[in-house]
This record gives C-alpha cells, sequence and structure tokens, in this order.
C-alpha cells in the first residue's frame, strides 16, 4: 500500500507546529513517541503510521482553530473516531494532524417529542442507545463495534449494522450534521426539520473524512417494537442457506436482521464462547423479526416455513431473552473467535445481489484453496453484505500479499456478479487501489470534482479512498488517463 | 425543443451546448416547471422520451428505469409484484396545473417529493441507490450501485436526487423497492384542533406502530370523502397483514379512542401532492419543521388554508398571493427549519427565493459543488436560488 510521499518542509517544522498547536488546543496533544504509538493505526492492522502530532480538540472552537491553522500552513489532516475502521480511513500520516475526536463525547441533546439526539461526534454509537433505551427508544444502525466506534466515525462510514436490513444504514438515520471544512469554517446541513437545497448531508455521510469534520450530529431515534423474536436455521449446505435468504426477501419478509455463519466460523465460535450453534452445520441463518406481537409472529412463522423449503435440517428459537442474547453473543464474537485461529485477520465486505448468494459462496471456498489460505464467512445476509475473514501470519514471507490478492478476487468477483467493493466499512487505503474496478475514469473524476468543491487543497485525509491523487485544476475537464500506476514514484509504505 | 432518446442523445446536446455557450433547461413530463425561480434557457432538453424499464429483479427488491419513465407506469409494474416506491412519490401536476399521471420518475426524484408512507419508509433520496448521468462537461458517469448496501465511493445519488436538474441530466436510475403489506386501513380523529391533533400525530409517531401517513387537515379545507371532520381531522394510515394489523389497531385506539376506520384512503395522495389547493389562489408554502413546532407555527400565521404531513413535520401553507412569505420564514428558521415557495405566480417566484437563502459559508459549498458538476452552467441555471 502506497501513501503520499510525506512533505520534508512540514516534517522539518514539526516543533514549531507542535507549539502552536498547544497553543490551539491546550492540554489537547499528543506529540511523544509513545503517546503516538497509541495513535498509529487502526483496525486495518496490517498497517501502522505515527502521526506528525495528535490533536484532540475539546469543541467545535478548537476543531476550527487547528483547521485554520492547518489551512493557512498547508497540512493534512485526518480524522479520527476510536480508530475501528476496518479499511484503514483513519490511518495516520507522517505529515498529517491525527485530529481525534474522541474527547468530545458529550450528548448535547435528547428530544424525545421530534425523535432525535443531538450529539458531539466522539460519543460511541452505543451510548445514543444507552441514553434513550429508558424511554422505550433506540438508535438503529448497531454495527458489531458498537461499544467503541463514535458517531463520527460513523457518520465518515456510513456505518451499517446486524439490523440496517429493516431499518437502514447510517445515512437513513441521520437527520443532521455540523462540519467544519478545511480552514476551520462550520456550515450546518440538515437538521430536527432537514433543510432545503442541495442535499450536502448525502454525500458528507460515507464521505471517510474527505469532505469535513463532523463536530456534531443529529439522529433519528426510533421506538423499539413491543415485540422481538430471534430464529437459528441450520443448513446442510451453504447454497441452500443462501438461497433461503433470497427466497424470504423474495416472499415479501423483511427480517429486522438475517446474519450468516459458515461451518468455520460456527466452531470457532463454539471454542470461544459456546452460544449453542450446531457444529455439525455447514451453515446457519440467525434470523430476528420484530414488530407488534401478532406482526412477529407472522413473520416468524413465514421464515419458518421458507427457511424448511429451502432445506434447513433444522429451525429453532430463542426462547427468552437470555437465549437471545446467547445466539447473538455468538455472532457478535466472530471476530475475535476467529482472531484466536490465526496471528492477522482480514475482513472484506462486498456486496452482492442476494440471488448470486450461492454462486459467490462456492466460488469463494474454491479461492481459499487456490490463494492456500483458511477464511470464513460470516455475513449480513439479508442486504447481501460478504464479510469474509482472511486468516493468515504477517510473519510469515508473502502471506499478507497473498492474503491481500485472495481479498482482491473476492471483491472483484461481488463487482463481476453486479455487486459493490465495500457495503460499509469504507474505501480508505485497502480498497482504494481497487476502485477501478468498479468505476471509470469518468466515474472517478467526478467523485474526485466534488471533493474539490469541498477540499480543494486535498488537506483531508489525502491518500483515501482514490487510486490516483489528480490535482484538483486538472479535473476542470477530463484528463483521467487509464491504467495510471497508483501514486507513482512514492515510496513503498 | 431537443428530445432524447438515449444517454449519447444527451451527451451530444449537452456537448453542443456547451461548444455554443447555450443553457439548457431539464425537463420529464414537465408537470413541476412552475416550480422554482424562474429560467429562460436557450434550448429545452426533453428526457421524457428516454424512457422504460431496463430490469426489474422483484425478488432482489430492485429497478432499474430509465428516467424519463411515467411514475404510473412504474406503480403498476410494481403493483403486478406485490410491492411499491417506499417514499410514495406524490404528484404535483395537478397543484401547479398539468394532469394527474404525467410525471415522470426522474422529475420525482430530482424534485425530491415524497408522499406519506416516506414518513416510514425514507424519501426518494433514500430509496435511490444508483444513477447514470450526464455532467455539464458531457460526459457520462455512473454513481452508487444496483445493491441495497453500499458504500463505495461518495453518495452522489443523494446529492442528485433534489438537485432539479442543476447538476446534470440522470440518465439511468435504480431503486430499492418495499414490499406491499397485505392490508391498509385509514383512519380518522374527528374534530380535533391543530395542537391537540399534530400531538395525536406525534404520539403515534413515537409509538411502535410504524404508521404510513400521519397527517392532518383543518375544518377549512373540507374534503367530501371524509364527511364531516368538526375542527379538524388526524388522518392516520396503518398496515399489515390481516392479525397484525388488528393488534395494531387496538393499539391505536388506546392512544386515541375517538379514532375510526373509514373506507376512503385517496385523501392521503391528495394532501402530500397538495391537490387540495389546486383550486386555491392562494400562494402555496411548504415548511418542513421540527413536528413539535408545528401546530404553534400554523397558529400563528392564522391561514385557514394548510394541511400538514408526517406528523406536522411538513406542512402546506397557504398565504396570500404576492406576498414574500418573510414572517413564515423567519418563523420556520427559528424553530430550526425552512420554507418553500411551491406555487405562485412567475413574477412572485422571481422576486421572492422559493427556497430558503443559504449561510454564506454553505452558499459557497453549494456553488462549488455546482461547479464541480456543471461550470459552465449550462442546466437550470437559477433554477434554485440565482447562482444555481
Ligand atoms: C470488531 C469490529 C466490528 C465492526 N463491525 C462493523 C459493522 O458491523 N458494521 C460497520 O459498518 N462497521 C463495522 N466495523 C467498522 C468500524 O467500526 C466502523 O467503520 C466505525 O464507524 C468506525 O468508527 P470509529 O469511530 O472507530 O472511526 P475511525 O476508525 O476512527 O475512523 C473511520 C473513518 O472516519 C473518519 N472520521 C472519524 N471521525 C470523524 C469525524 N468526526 N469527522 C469526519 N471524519 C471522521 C476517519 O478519518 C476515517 O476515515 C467494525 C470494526 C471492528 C473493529
Amino acid at each position: 500500500m502506497l501513501l503520499p510521499a510525506p512533505k520534508p518542509e512540514i516534517l522539518a517544522r514539526r516543533d514549531s507546529i507542535v507549539r502552536r498547536l498547544r497553543v490551539l488546543a491546550p492540554d489537547g496533544v499528543v506529540a511523544d513517541e509513545a503517546g503516538l504509538t497509541a495513535f498509529d493505526g487502526d483496525a486495518l492492522t496490517a498497517y501502522r503510521q505515527k502521526a506528525l502530532a495528535c490533536v484532540l480538540p475539546k469543541n467545535k472552537e478548537e476543531v476550527s482553530a487547528v483547521l485554520k491553522f492547518a489551512a493557512e500552513e498547508g497540512i493534512a489532516i485526518v480524522p479520527r473516531g476510536a480508530g475501528t475502521s476496518l479499511s484503514g480511513g483513519a490511518l495516520p500520516l507522517a505529515d498529517a494532524i491525527l485530529m481525534g475526536m474522541g474527547r468530545m463525547n458529550r450528548i448535547v441533546e435528547i428530544d424525545y417529542e421530534n425523535r432525535c439526539v443531538v450529539t458531539e461526534p466522539g460519543v460511541t454509537n452505543l451510548s445514543i442507545t444507552r441514553a434513550v433505551e429508558a424511554r422505550g427508544f433506540y438508535y438503529a444502525p448497531d454495527p458489531s463495534s458498537q461499544i467503541a466506534c463514535t458517531i463520527g466515525g460513523n457518520v465518515a462510514e456510513n456505518s451499517g449494522g446486524i439490523h440496517c436490513l429493516k431499518y437502514g444504514l447510517t445515512t437513513h438515520n441521520l437527520l443532521g450534521a455540523e462540519i467544519a471544512l478545511p480552514g476551520g469554517e462550520r456550515v450546518k446541513l440538515g437538521g430536527k426539520a432537514g433543510d432545503g437545497g442541495l442535499d450536502l448531508l448525502g454525500v458528507v455521510a460515507g464521505s471517510e473524512g474527505l469532505l469535513g469534520v463532523v463536530v456534531e450530529a443529529t439522529l433519528r431515534i426510533l421506538p423499539r417494537p413491543p415485540v422481538t423474536r430471534t430464529l437459528m436455521a441450520a443448513f446442510r449446505s451453504v447454497p441452500d442457506a443462501g438461497q433461503c435468504v433470497a427466497d424470504i426477501i423474495g416472499a415479501g419478509v423483511i427480517p429486522a436482521a438475517m446474519e450468516f455463519m459458515d461451518r468455520n466460523c460456527i466452531g470457532a465460535v463454539e471454542d470461544y464462547c459456546s452460544p449453542g450453534y450446531p457444529r455439525d452445520a455447514e451453515g446457519i441463518l440467525i434470523i430476528e423479526v420484530d414488530g407488534v406481537a401478532a406482526e412477529a409472529a407472522h413473520a416468524a412463522e413465514r421464515v419458518t416455513e421458507i427457511a424448511k423449503l429451502a432445506g434447513a435440517s433444522a429451525v429453532t428459537e430463542a426462547c427468552d431473552e437470555s437465549e437471545r442474547t446467547r445466539l447473538w453473543a455468538g455472532r457478535k464474537a466472530a471476530f475475535p473467535a476467529m482472531g484466536r485461529l490465526a496471528p492477522d485477520m482480514l475482513c472484506m465486505d462486498g456486496t452482492i445481489p442476494r440471488h448470486a448468494l450461492p454462486r459467490v459462496l462456492v466460488r469463494m471456498a474454491e479461492m481459499s484453496k487456490e490463494y492456500g489460505l483458511g477464511f470464513c464467512n460470516v455475513f449480513h445476509a439479508g442486504d447481501g453484505n460478504l464479510h469474509p475473514l482472511i486468516i493468515f501470519d504477517v510473519m510469515k514471507e508473502g502471506e499478507l500479499a497473498r492474503a491481500e490478492a485472495f481479498g482482491a478476487a473476492i471483491l472483484q468477483l461481488c463487482v463481476e456478479v453486479g455487486g459493490v467493493l465495500t457495503g460499509e466499512h469504507g474505501v480508505g487505503v485497502e480498497k482504494r487501489d481497487l476502485m477501478p474496478v468498479m468505476f471509470s475514469d469518468a466515474d472517478l473524476a467526478q467523485q474526485q470534482r466534488l471533493k474539490c468543491a469541498f477540499d480543494g487543497a486535498g488537506l483531508f485525509n489525502p491518500g483515501k479512498v482514490f487510486p490516483s491523487l489528480s490535482a484538483c485544476v486538472e479535473l476542470g475537464h477530463m484528463h483521467v488517463k487509464s491504467g495510471r500506476v497508483p501514486f507513482p514514484n512514492l515510496p513503498r509504505f | 425543443m431537443i428530445s432524447a432518446l438515449t444517454e449519447a442523445d444527451v451527451i451530444d446536446a449537452v456537448r453542443a451546448a456547451r461548444a455554443m455557450n447555450r443553457t439548457l433547461e431539464i425537463t420529464g413530463a414537465g408537470t413541476k416547471r412552475a416550480y422554482g425561480r424562474p429560467m429562460f434557457c436557450d434550448d429545452v432538453l426533453n428526457v421524457s422520451t428516454l424512457s422504460g424499464i431496463v430490469k426489474y429483479e422483484a425478488a432482489e427488491l430492485l429497478l432499474t428505469v430509465l428516467p424519463g419513465t411515467p411514475v404510473a407506469e412504474i406503480t403498476a409494474l410494481l403493483e403486478s409484484k406485490n410491492q411499491r416506491l417506499g417514499f410514495e412519490p406524490a404528484d404535483w401536476g395537478p397543484l401547479l396545473g398539468t394532469p394527474i399521471g404525467n410525471a415522470t420518475i426522474g422529475g420525482v426524484l430530482s424534485a425530491d417529493v415524497n408522499g406519506a408512507a416516506a414518513i416510514r419508509y425514507g424519501r426518494a433520496r433514500d430509496s435511490l441507490l444508483g444513477v447514470r448521468a450526464v455532467n455539464g462537461m458531457g460526459e457520462a458517469y455512473k454513481a452508487g450501485g444496483k445493491v441495497v448496501k453500499n458504500v463505495t465511493g461518495f453518495d452522489l445519488p443523494k446529492l442528485i436526487c433534489g438537485a432539479l436538474g442543476t447538476l446534470g441530466v440522470l440518465t439511468e436510475v435504480t431503486l430499492r423497492v418495499y414490499p406491499k403489506p397485505a392490508q391498509s386501513v385509514s383512519i380518522i380523529v374527528r374534530d380535533v384542533n391543530v395542537e391537540d391533533g399534530f400531538a395525536l400525530l406525534r404520539r403515534v409517531w413515537q409509538s411502535p406502530l410504524e404508521a404510513t401517513a400521519l397527517a392532518y387537515i383543518p375544518a377549512s379545507l373540507p374534503l367530501a370523502q371524509l364527511g364531516y371532520v368538526g375542527e379538524g381531522a388526524a388522518l392516520i394510515r396503518l398496515e399489515g397483514a390481516h392479525e397484525p394489523l388488528k393488534e395494531k389497531i387496538a393499539a391505536l385506539l388506546a392512544i386515541a379512542p375517538a379514532a375510526q376506520q373509514i373506507e376512503a384512503s385517496s385523501f392521503f395522495e391528495a394532501i402530500s401532492s397538495g391537490a387540495i389547493f389546486a383550486e386555491q389562489s392562494c400562494d402555496l408554502w411548504r415548511i418542513s419543521v421540527p413536528p413539535s413546532e408545528a401546530a404553534g407555527i400554523v397558529r400563528h400565521m392564522g391561514s385557514p388554508l394548510f394541511a400538514a404531513d408526517w406528523a406536522g413535520r411538513f406542512i402546506w401553507i397557504g398565504l396570500e398571493a404576492g406576498g414574500n412569505g418573510a414572517e413564515l420564514r423567519a418563523l420556520c428558521e427559528c424553530a430550526g427549519g425552512q420554507a418553500t415557495l411551491v406555487k405562485a405566480d412567475k413574477e412572485t417566484r422571481q422576486r421572492v427565493a422559493p427556497f430558503s437563502p443559504e449561510s454564506p459559508a454553505r452558499r459557497a459549498v453549494t456553488k462549488a459543488v455546482k461547479a464541480a458538476f456543471d461550470p459552465q452552467n449550462i442546466f437550470n441555471p437559477g433554477r434554485m436560488w440565482k447562482a444555481v
């Protein structure tokens, strides 16, 4: 993975930059080696890099002041929430200020009457639900990382979760945001009642820190459904499970969640926390339905019927809350459980049309043999959002490269069958060089022009998302040549 | 008028306009030509001829169509598989003086016009998964994808949705569609004033009943199909299979004991589309405010001509023709919302900005975004604001 070469003139000014930052964000600057090591990457663990300096602003004003200074000095900014990005979105750059939003962790307002919460960006995802659940509400997007990841990071990645099948991704639950632009000026987009004009909020969601720093967000909260029922269907063949997913959606049932795990994953999870999954199944689906009692009952019945027709060997239901929690605990422990099988893990994130599930699942198993690397499949089946986990060992000669090649091949397959490179984790640095698999030069140029409209100097999160650095002036008309080597002349990172 | 039959035609038209420094009015069926600031374009680029279903994958809940496809055709197609568009596109044609049923999907998306059910399923922008479009340089590009969950690259479809054709010409759109519930009932709570009516709608909205319509009309705008409404009527739609629906109705009765089922249901569309105001000579504004502030604003304005959708988040308000709406705008902005002038004569739309003016910082971003898509200002110049 190549990142833009650090600018020597900025590295040379490091001391004076740090001194200035200490004035702008008193007691919020980390500049010592040990401190910077703590912030030297995110959950794409294969990549590490220390920042020039790290700033932890306390409020919007400090954010703006730092951005103003950075723009004047031509210093790049890498925004960071909790650093749980799986695509390297929060990976620091040697010549950039890492702006950690973790100290802006106050919920500003809870407005039940208008069903929304106004929050600072550093508040964790789960805290929103925790803050409103006593009154029967919750915040729907629920990434598995929800105890750690922040709302700012969620907005930047347009994160999903288990329940976005029925309740949407972050963007569908985001009513407004205040963002700070390069130079520090702040703009309000949307709000409790939305706004008119261009849907700038719509493009800021999922912009991976490239368009602005989110300093406040207004989130929609939902009334908790009175009844939730959780079923588990076991299958003797993976394609059957894939077919079952397509059949359920095709039959007009939209479960609140529908998650798949394959045999490798079931075994790993059973060893790790024994949620009671059938070890002999080739795959299981955990399906949750909700609503008023009769609605959940109706959906549970339909799902059971369809699963049996699709060849499920058993369909069981969690009989109480503790069993339900246990079923989900297994799913949520998939990452750490797989993590015990090998030192390193790559989590892929393509989305495919649901009808292609059986075919893609079979092909991935073949590829695993071709690349000689173990993997397991655990994913948001209802959305067709795959999360193959590839396990490998960085210390073994060539394994990282092979794992990355395997991952890239999976994503290419996703695009080939009509899908996309990333369903919820973002492009970051990880999938950056694969963007041309899905997008033509013209497609990418249009996206980059939008980037330029917000950030003409390219100061926000450079080196992420786009495979080639085009100066904004070049994009005025189309001269992006195909086959351009990403970041030519840049040293290997 | 140039009529485009293919994306290549659109590209040719845009390149020609660019070369000759001419501006283009982009139009579908033209049902919303009277919406926004009046424009003076050199040519009209008609895309209603770029029409047809590209691919309907009912089992995937996906529909790809050309933008000139009439919404009516799409609705009928989806109906045949028991599906529908979640945002329940409203037809502004009758309100703005064109026949009912002409609107194209491209126009509906470009104006982001939503119906009652959008309160449950999200707005048009939430259903638009992917697009092909032609920018102001005459280049075709695609953005988004053809799957329900995608974060690859910037979400340009959202930006184009609601941009009123100022950023480019849509040439293909992919939409998420929804299964249609087995049954649907309309419910009326009669003789409630604005405060009580809106409060009731909010209570239902805050409950887990997942109502797919929460509207209100006052006595001054009687709809024959509703019968007696007293001071005004709160109107609710609940949906589901037979048993779940029974349970939801019972739960609703606990919130609103006076609720009654009624046969009619077309009034939801009449309210969402503004068709109930078609005969009125007033100027018609559409405001978007936090629901809890809605009743206060309606009371303060004192106009007998209003109707609410989305539990008060969207309200039509009729004001005296030719006014500048300054008071309404100030009230809405103060409440954290905004007001759009939807129907007025040309002179008024020229004089009064139909869309709320933006803050200077935001205006700068909007202008830069416009320039990023249409640097020569070819498409619908001045339709939203003078500069965009
Ligand atoms: C175990 C595990 C499970 C996960 N499960 C899921 C899942 O189910 N669904 C899912 O979608 N993701 C999942 N993720 C990925 C990750 O948690 C999400 O992408 C999350 O939203 C990142 O939030 P963060 O606060 O950690 O952001 P970071 O990782 O710190 O940053 C992510 C990106 O957002 C930008 N950013 C952060 N804060 C701001 C801000 N305030 N303004 C502007 N830009 C900002 C950064 O520059 C970076 O590009 C998982 C990750 C892990 C480790």
